[in-house]
């Protein structure tokens, strides 16, 4: 008896830990690349998914590039602010873009909220993106640009 | 998402366009190829417009990434050294409406070519009082680069031929004065090219 009432327990643990999960990562709002890395540079938002859904982003720049990323919460996210902890590797901007979205189940269309990313400098620092209905913390790289075969041939 | 909000293309988010300034009917224009990479040490002078739905284009501004290899000064592209820098276009409250990525070479040839764009391969024969208008073009390998360098114009011997400024940095106008033969230096700091011209009566 006293075994069935701490597995009763135990099961009712897991269940609101699980609930407590699956609303949090409902609650975060995704974030998406919106343009492409120019050749031979790295511009990629990497995302750790989860059977919840996205636990987290990481992003990789390459120095003197830049990435458009858009921001939905079951549309287009409201209040969109982000600020990097360290703009000398990592700056990030507020992004005007023109296309319409949709925004909620009932045909409403907005603007898409995004920002851009621009690499500065090399090293590691974290951008953080706050919505109306919750963030994100994305750690980012800024790598180098590779050494040109002129420059390695002359090393050498 | 982002395409569908104009055709214009050049910007990462199809929403602005960098191009050169650049005459229509100027084929040797070198500032004629906002795809190709910027010569180090040239200017590059970019006409930027948007194409936003319901708007006519904002005021825009220009910032780069990395002001050490390319910068940009009263408007215009300085390409500094080797390496990529995107090139923000932005409203003047800071919002980045698009973006373009730009490169940055060193020019390794230069060559000449008639505003027609026909290039200089020969010695060029004028007679007196006739001219031609000759235009330096930089490259890197095969690839022809984009920018407006100083360019030096130097004639080994100065009577045959005077050098004339039209107003363009690089271009020049060869007028042919009295007969005799010169040769045509054209350097943009350690590269350079040469071309024979003869005058004749």
């Amino acid at each position: 008896m006293r075994n069935a009432s701490l597995a009763l327990a135990g099961a009712r643990v897991a269940l609101v830990a699980l609930a407590a999960l699956a609303a949090g990562s409902g609650c975060l709002p995704s974030l998406a690349a919106q343009s492409a890395a120019p050749p031979g540079r790295a511009a990629r938002l990497d995302e750790d998914i989860t059977f919840w859904g996205t636990r987290h982003y990481r992003l990789e720049l390459s120095q003197g590039v830049a990435l458009a990323i858009s921001c939905t919460d079951g549309g287009p996210c409201e209040k969109l602010i982000a600020t990097s902890d360290n703009p000398a590797i990592a700056e990030v901007r507020a992004a005007s873009l023109t296309a319409l979205q949709p925004a909620g189940y009932h045909g409403n269309q907005q603007s898409a909220a995004a920002v851009v990313v621009v690499g500065k400098a090399p090293g590691a620092t974290t951008i953080r993106i706050r919505s109306k209905n919750g963030g994100r913390d994305v750690p980012i790289s800024v790598v180098a640009p590779p050494i040109s075969p002129a420059t390695t041939a002359a090393a050498r | 998402m982002v395409a569908a909000a104009g055709c214009a293309m050049g910007g990462a988010l199809h929403q602005a366009t960098l191009v050169g300034q650049c005459a229509t009917d100027d084929a040797a224009c070198s500032r004629r190829h906002p795809q190709a990479p910027i010569a180090i040490g040239t200017h590059f002078h970019p006409d930027v417009s948007a194409e936003l739905a319901g708007n006519t284009t904002p005021s825009l501004r220009l910032d780069s990434a990395v002001p050490e290899v390319i910068a940009v000064e009263d408007g215009a592209l300085i390409a500094r050294k080797p390496g990529t820098s995107a090139i923000l276009i932005s409203t003047d409250d800071g919002s980045v409406v698009d973006f373009v990525h730009v490169w940055v070479a060193p020019a390794t040839k230069i060559t000449l070519a008639r505003r027609d764009g026909d290039r200089i391969a020969n010695a060029i024969a004028l007679a007196v009082g006739e001219d031609v208008t000759l235009v330096p073009a930089l490259w890197n390998g095969a690839q022809r680069l984009s920018g407006d360098g100083e360019v030096e114009w130097t004639a080994s011997a100065p009577g045959p031929i005077a050098i004339l400024r039209d107003g363009s940095a690089d271009r020049r106008r060869l007028r042919a004065r009295a007969p005799g033969r010169t040769t045509i230096s054209v350097a943009l700091g350690e590269i350079k090219t040469a071309v024979d011209v003869e005058v004749v009566p």
